[in-house]
């Protein structure tokens, strides 16, 4: 047999799978491109105008624009939050010797296996007024009032919840194999210095997590703000407008309004929000950490 | 590990079941809507039990009639068929996509975490691109193309926005674990092994745990694919079960038929994640991108 170099063997491999992402990834954004610099009418007959740079002109001056750019980062930052503290303690809870490890590993990963629009489902009977927990709680206190923690305040709050109960497992679990490579050692070393069980996970057990932290933080940053089908199910951007995040809004004037050139112009909007977010966490963390 | 003092023990068990009931009390909230009527489910206050469970839901998603204990009989779905293709299409969809993904991905990944080569990180960066680039931004030029390529309400058409997500990722999450596999191609090739030799017959199987969860992972991803089937095969014969499931909970609520079809969108999953729950620690999402 022939002998074939490094770069040929990767060629080989890699080229036919580059040639569709480039396709996947390329296509859809030059189509994005060239759609978010026309003005696409479909009533009257499909009809496309050149109108330069004037839909990105528009994106920054549309208050809804705004207000779903602020509705996306919140719920982003309270997700990515809230899921690395459920994550960490879910992963130091695991990390303990207990009877009926194996079983319990296996229903903390569940809501993981849920698809997002299911949580989105399982969400909305949960916290709605009529069939939601918040009603069946306050019953069971002697109250007949129906409790709504689907309201403008909080939905928020109730959606990040949601979204951390989805993806925590998995940053659980990345945390847990990391956790298992720290030497005992060290744990009994730190019983001899008398540390507290807290000063023993900041001192001890966190430290080598930083880096998988780090790196848990910009992936589920980048799927909060790219979540569309876990709110679509669950609050369809309401009440009203109060969680139209920018996937949401991005879908209305898409697919409901059809305004094709415009959604175009701000999905490079939301696309540079991602890249924007990581780039950012990359400098003022990632940087720091040498893994 | 700590002194297992009483008090520690009490504190154990007060967050062991914390955490069982923030995992387990969602889903149970929704799915024992499965095993009631729609009239036990408006009940005020909302029972914390099916006060007379009963499996009348899964008969009529599956389009049979079901007689209640009560006499009456509750009328077969009128999304049933819809139900039931999803079902099929939503298996064919993910074992495709799974399978494509493998045999795509393996190779990649290997080449990515193995070898030195030039242009190494761009294209590495390109991957990651790819999988932070969000499926609402490129609908719209997918549905365009589509149109002219006549895919849309085609299972093919649905297949290959898929592998979109799944290829990614799955490579993503398999470079992390090819790179922590024992270095033996240097042996390989001092006994004289070709390439690609040492990659179908020694670290293909040396890493089948590895491989089995990146199978798993991508049929997870592809079942329960949700964004791409709502635009583009909802309501067609080429349906799948989250694009069917969901009609129960837009077109006609109904909320003891949407547990009941959540129920079987959600046990494949389930039970992949005991098999996956064992093996996915072993995978590394953290290594690429050092």
């Amino acid at each position: 047999m022939t002998e074939i170099s490094n770069l040929q063997f990767a060629l080989m491999v890699a080229l036919p799978v580059l040639v569709f992402l480039i396709l996947v990834v390329i296509y859809p954004l030059v189509y994005a491109l060239w759609m978010s610099t026309q003005n696409i009418q479909f009533f009257g007959g499909y009809q496309t105008d050149f109108v330069g740079l004037d839909n990105y002109r528009d994106v920054l001056s549309d208050k809804d624009f705004w207000h779903s750019t602020w509705i996306s980062v919140r719920f982003t930052a309270e997700s990515v939050v809230l899921t690395l503290v459920v994550a960490t303690a879910l992963a130091v809870l695991l990390n303990r010797n207990m009877r009926g490890r194996g079983l319990i590993r296996s229903i903390l990963i569940l809501p993981w296996a849920m698809s997002p629009y299911g949580t989105g489902i399982v969400f909305f009977y949960l916290v709605r007024g009529q069939t939601g927990i918040g009603t069946a709680v306050a019953a069971a206190f002697g109250s007949s009032d129906t409790f709504n923690l689907l309201n403008r305040e909080f939905v928020i709050e109730i959606l990040a919840i949601g979204n951390a109960w989805n993806m925590a497992p998995l940053v659980a679990f990345f945390l847990l194999a990391n956790m298992t490579t720290i030497p005992t050692r060290l744990y009994d070393l730190a019983a001899i210095d008398q540390m507290s069980a807290l000063e023993q996970f900041r001192h001890v057990t966190l430290p080598p997590l930083r880096f998988t932290l780090f790196v848990f933080t910009c992936i589920t940053t980048v799927m909060s703000l790219k979540m569309f089908d876990y709110v679509f199910t669950f609050t369809r951007g309401g009440p009203g407008d109060a969680s139209a995040v920018l996937t949401y809004q991005l879908y209305k004037i898409s697919f409901q309004d059809l305004n094709l050139g415009y959604g175009a112009a701000m999905s490079f909007f939301l696309l540079l929000l991602i890249l924007g977010s990581t780039g950012l966490l990359y400098l003022v963390w990632g940087r720091r950490e040498t893994a | 590990m700590m002194g297992t003092s009483p008090l520690a023990r009490i504190g154990l068990v007060v967050a062991l079941v914390i955490a069982l009931l923030w995992t387990v009390l969602p889903l149970y909230w929704v799915l024992k809507f499965a095993f009631e009527t729609s009239g036990e489910i408006a009940l005020f206050p909302p029972p914390l039990f099916p006060p007379h469970p009963q499996p009348g839901a899964f008969y009529s998603i599956f389009g049979f009639p079901y007689k209640l204990a009560s006499g009456n009989t509750l009328l077969p779905s009128g999304q049933s068929h819809q139900i039931l293709l999803g079902l099929r299409n939503s298996l064919i969809v993910a074992v495709i996509v799974t399978a494509i993904t493998l045999i795509v991905v393996v190779p990649l990944a290997y080449v990515f975490a193995r070898l030195e080569f030039r242009h190494r990180n761009k294209l590495l960066t390109a991957v990651l691109l790819a999988v932070s680039s969000p499926p609402v931004s490129t609908l719209i030029p997918f549905y365009a193309l589509y149109v002219q390529l006549d895919l849309v309400n085609t299972l093919t058409g649905l297949i290959i926005v898929t592998l979109t997500i799944t290829i990614p990722f799955v490579t993503w999450m398999l470079i992390g674990f090819f790179r922590n596999l024992p270095p033996v191609e240097r042996l390989a090739r001092i006994d004289g092994f070709s390439r690609v030799y040492t990659f179908a017959r020694i670290m293909v199987p040396l890493g089948r745990g590895g491989i089995a969860v990146a199978a798993g992972i991508a049929f997870l991803f592809s079942w329960n694919e949700y964004v791409y089937a709502q635009v583009l095969v909802t309501g067609s014969e080429a349906v799948t079960l989250p694009a069917a499931v969901s009609g129960f909970l837009f077109q006609d609520p109904e909320p003891s038929q949407l547990a009941a079809s959540m129920w079987l969108s959600v046990l494949p999953p389930f039970l992949l994640c005991f098999f996956l729950q064992k093996h996915i620690g072993e995978m590394n999402l953290v290594d690429p991108v050092r």
